[in-house]
């Protein structure tokens, strides 16, 4: 491993991958407080779309109801903070592995269906337990939500709170690029090219596909848990669609065949949401705008579009 | 519960039943021709209402103004619709199903927002037009008028539909289309303009039946999603591409929900999911309609 | 080797493929033929498992297999190319086959050996026996046509089959490639000990090949036997002078 990592293509990628992160470390030396709380939002919404992307990007599985194991994610946290006195990190942890488990349960039923009536079985599990939150007003609070999180002294103040979420989602990226960067997260990627023919070279295609169910849904909990901690509340519209749809377009703008993709594709959400919400009511028109742009003309996401245009630069001055 | 309590239970979920039957029908049939998995209905459906809501207070002085906007209020949204097909939906009927739903999506937030630019956050109201308004009073029961149209509204379209599809030589391409589109392409059938009719057709039934639900509720931002939520479970459990499965959807749809709100206040939302999932997991192809 | 007993399988009301049998010796190099729509592919289906008959029992080296899933009959060793290239469009050349070995080698569900390193000389050495060595960072759904059948048959190769079934290899190729595919298929199942079973409509390949060779005909086998013996049949003559008229 280490031999490849002296590659000039692996050193070139090591080196961005220290600028970037330096780059979010030394951050909030220079930027005010409500700006660290947006780029903290963004690299949750980051985290979220690229435990989505191992799904939607690498298995090729289109879900229309990521939202739900996100909130699933984010209440678990939520109500085991707010009525327990379990220490905080494993409430944290709580979280993604509630998630895990209600991936396993709706991920079981959803995989036995492909492309159109998996992705509809997925939006009717997550709106099934967007009801449950919104109806169960005695647990949950419903319409309401929860309120008022306590959260440990050391991670109320903002810039701290950034530095625990940047160090956690480091930690889930890395983990990610590891899985997509094994056998596993190949034959994943076989079976999003040809599920048929991936199960002719003997892969259990159900499986592999609830596996990348499970693993997508632990990391939208580990986000949905981050999310409640940072905001201190938890509504029902976490599990809404609108949010799933957030999810999806910030993996399509990035770029789902690509590993940055989802990264990027939050970054540019995030200015776009408040570049535009700061000017207008009419986000939501701008927002379908661009999303037509995206497919109409940059359609592999922006990420896609770099990268493309860096091979081709390269590919010139080879040449 | 008294029995006319039940027959009013009844009746009521029918009607709401028989208009999102116009909606769940256009979303199937869509499908079943264009295979796109249309997610802007609900805001077409929208939109016809708030058209109709206009052209009716702007015909206000016209007797009659609120029929002459059910008329005009479908066309326009037929008009619109094929606009968007034209325009957009022909460049995705090749791509794959994440940036189809993407580009629906879009045009949700769009004509969502284009609504709200046009006629503003508020909701409207449009009055029920003589001779529907006031009750029906048959043997106890207090009925209002207009819901019993809107139920007889259902079978008729779907009567209609079905002779259209069955009798008709536009009928006759469009089931040609969609059972092979290929082969009707090499006999000389122009796909492209069937597609854009058939696209057309659905708007016009979604514009329909947004005028038609418009004097029963509000006109209001948000009443897109609620009903396309709806109409989704009703075309999965009907099946895809199956008009009679649409009519049957809807039945069941609306008798479940209403007796739902009568025994389980709060999880009647939910029932309806929970029938989709059942269906999408023993007979994804709903009742009626065809495995792949 | 492989013995398929009264096998059937209907779809509707008609008969695909109707109780058909026959025996595959191991190292034999034989073919289906037939005109279209004789069930020949469907019989395929059902020898690897992408469909389970309705009547009739398939074994292999003495084990019943029939109604195992596909996945299960690769692991057993009975690999298959198809007639519509079936390859994965966007990853690379080598990526193709080294799927197919890693999952031979049990590693598919392995998430933490880096996929880089992995399997490289065996990977290596199946892409360079189906002669796409030079090729094999290519992606591979922008190979030409005769590549593309070529990597194919390597993916096929990457399961370490003992038992290769050859769904219409030379389909859409010309005359001399055709050739190029069939000797290198020849040298393959010398190199590596295989049993081959074909499905082909190019007659050169067929007799040229075969040391046996099955017909069928609406769902059944109408004549077994060595080139000559079949070449020579009436009712084979027959079945294929009636598909020209």
């Amino acid at each position: 491993m280490m031999e490849s990592f002296f590659k000039r293509e692996n050193a070139g990628r090591a080196i961005g991958l220290v600028v970037a992160v330096a780059f979010f470390a030394v951050l909030p030396l220079f930027i005010g407080e409500g700006s660290i709380s947006l780029v903290n939002e963004m690299l949750i919404l980051a985290l979220a779309a690229c435990g989505l992307n191992l799904m939607l990007g690498y298995a090729g599985m289109v879900s229309f109801g990521p939202a739900g194991l996100y909130a699933v994610g984010a209440y678990t946290t939520a109500l085991l903070l707010l009525y327990t006195k379990i220490p905080f990190g494993l409430a944290l942890i709580a979280g993604p592995v509630m998630a895990g488990i209600a991936s396993i349960i709706v991920g079981w039923f959803c995989v036995r269906r492909t492309a159109v009536y998996f992705a509809l079985l997925t939006l009717a599990f997550s709106q099934i337990i967007h009801t449950i939150i919104f109806e169960w007003y005695g647990f949950t609070k419903g319409d309401d939500g929860i309120v008022d999180i306590p959260v440990p002294e050391f991670l109320s103040s903002i810039t701290n709170y950034y530095y625990f979420s940047l160090i956690i989602v480091c930690i889930c990226v890395a983990l990610m690029w590891m899985i997509v960067t094994s056998p596993f997260g190949k034959t994943l990627q076989a079976l999003r090219e040809n599920p048929d023919r991936t199960e002719s070279i003997g892969i259990h295609v159900r499986r592999y596909q609830l596996s990348a169910f499970v693993l997508s849904g632990f990391f939208l909990g580990i986000a949905g848990s981050l999310f409640c901690c940072f905001n201190k509340s938890v509504f029902p519209d976490y599990a809404d669609i609108m949010k799933s749809t957030e999810m999806l377009v910030v993996c399509l703008l990035g770029g789902i065949y690509q590993f940055l993709g989802p990264i990027g594709g939050s970054i540019v959400y995030m200015f776009l949401d408040k570049l535009i919400t700061g000017y207008t009511q009419y986000w939501p028109l701008v927002l379908g705008l661009v999303i037509l742009g995206l497919l109409i003309f940059l359609r592999g996401g922006i990420v896609g579009f770099i990268v493309e245009r860096v091979a081709i630069a390269r590919q010139g001055s080879r040449g | 519960m008294t029995f006319q309590g039940l027959i009013i239970q009844l009746l009521s979920g029918l009607s709401v039943g028989m208009v999102i039957f116009l909606i769940a029908v256009a979303l199937s049939l869509i499908f079943g021709t264009l295979r796109i998995l249309n997610l802007a209905h609900g805001s077409l459906y929208m939109l016809g209402a708030y058209l109709c809501f206009w052209i009716s207070s702007t015909l206000s002085q016209v007797s009659g103004a609120f029929w002459w906007s059910l008329i005009l209020a479908p066309i326009g949204v037929a008009l619109f619709g094929g606009f968007l097909e034209a325009l957009l939906l022909r460049r995705i009927y090749s791509r794959e199903m994440l940036e189809q739903f993407l580009l629906t999506f879009a045009l949700i937030l769009i004509i969502g927002d284009l609504c709200k630019l046009g006629w503003g956050v508020d909701y409207h109201v449009v009055d029920t037009p003589w001779p529907l308004n006031g009750p029906i009073i048959l043997g106890g029961i207090v009925f209002p008028r207009y819901n019993v149209f809107l139920i007889l509204c259902g079978p008729l379209i779907y009567v209609g539909l079905s002779a259209l599809i069955r009798y008709t030589r536009l009928g006759r391409v469009i089931r040609a289309v969609t059972y092979n589109r290929e082969m009707a392409n090499a006999l000389g059938v122009n796909v492209p303009l069937v597609y854009t009719a058939v696209f057309m057709l659905g708007c016009w039934l979604a514009g329909l039946g947004g005028a038609l639900v418009a004097p029963m509720c509000a006109v209001m931002p948000g009443m897109d999603m609620v009903v396309l939520i709806d109409c989704f479970i009703i075309v999965v459990i009907g099946g895809l591409g199956s008009l009679s499965g649409a009519f049957l959807g809807s039945l069941i749809f609306g008798l479940v929900t209403a007796f739902g709100i009568l025994v389980a206040p709060r999880l009647a939302i939910a029932f309806g999911f929970i029938l989709m999932i059942i269906v999408l997991i023993i007979r994804p192809w709903g009742l009626m309609g065809k495995p792949e | 080797m492989l013995r398929v007993e009264e096998i059937g399988k209907s779809f509707g009301g008609l008969m695909a493929v109707n109780g058909v049998s026959f025996q595959i010796e191991k190292g034999e190099l034989s073919s289906i033929i037939g005109p279209n729509g004789a069930g020949k592919t469907t019989l395929f289906n059902l020898l690897t498992g992408h469909l389970s008959p309705d009547k009739g029992r398939i074994l292999f080296k003495e084990k019943e297999i029939t109604g195992l899933s596909p996945h299960g009959i690769c692991k057993l060793g009975i690999g298959r190319s198809f007639q519509r290239t079936n390859i994965f469009p966007r990853l690379s050349a080598f990526d193709n086959v080294q799927v197919a070995v890693m999952s031979w080698r049990r590693k598919s569900s392995n998430i933490f050996l880096r996929v880089q390193k992995m399997l490289r000389e065996e990977t290596d050495e199946i892409l360079e026996s189906v002669g796409l060595g030079d090729k094999k960072e290519m992606t591979a759904g922008l190979l030409a046509h005769g590549d593309q059948r070529r990597l194919e048959i390597g993916i096929a190769l990457g399961s370490h089959p003992e038992l290769l079934l050859l769904d219409e290899p030379t389909a859409g190729m010309s005359p001399e490639e055709s050739g190029r595919t069939v000797e290198l298929i020849q040298g393959l199942a010398r190199e590596r000990g295989l049993t081959l079973l074909f499905i082909e409509h190019d007659m050169s390949v067929v007799f040229g090949i075969s040391e046996k060779i099955r017909v069928m005909h609406m769902g059944s086998i109408i004549a077994e036997g060595m080139p000559e013996e079949v070449r020579a049949n009436q009712d084979v003559q027959r079945i294929y002078l009636a598909e020209e008229t």
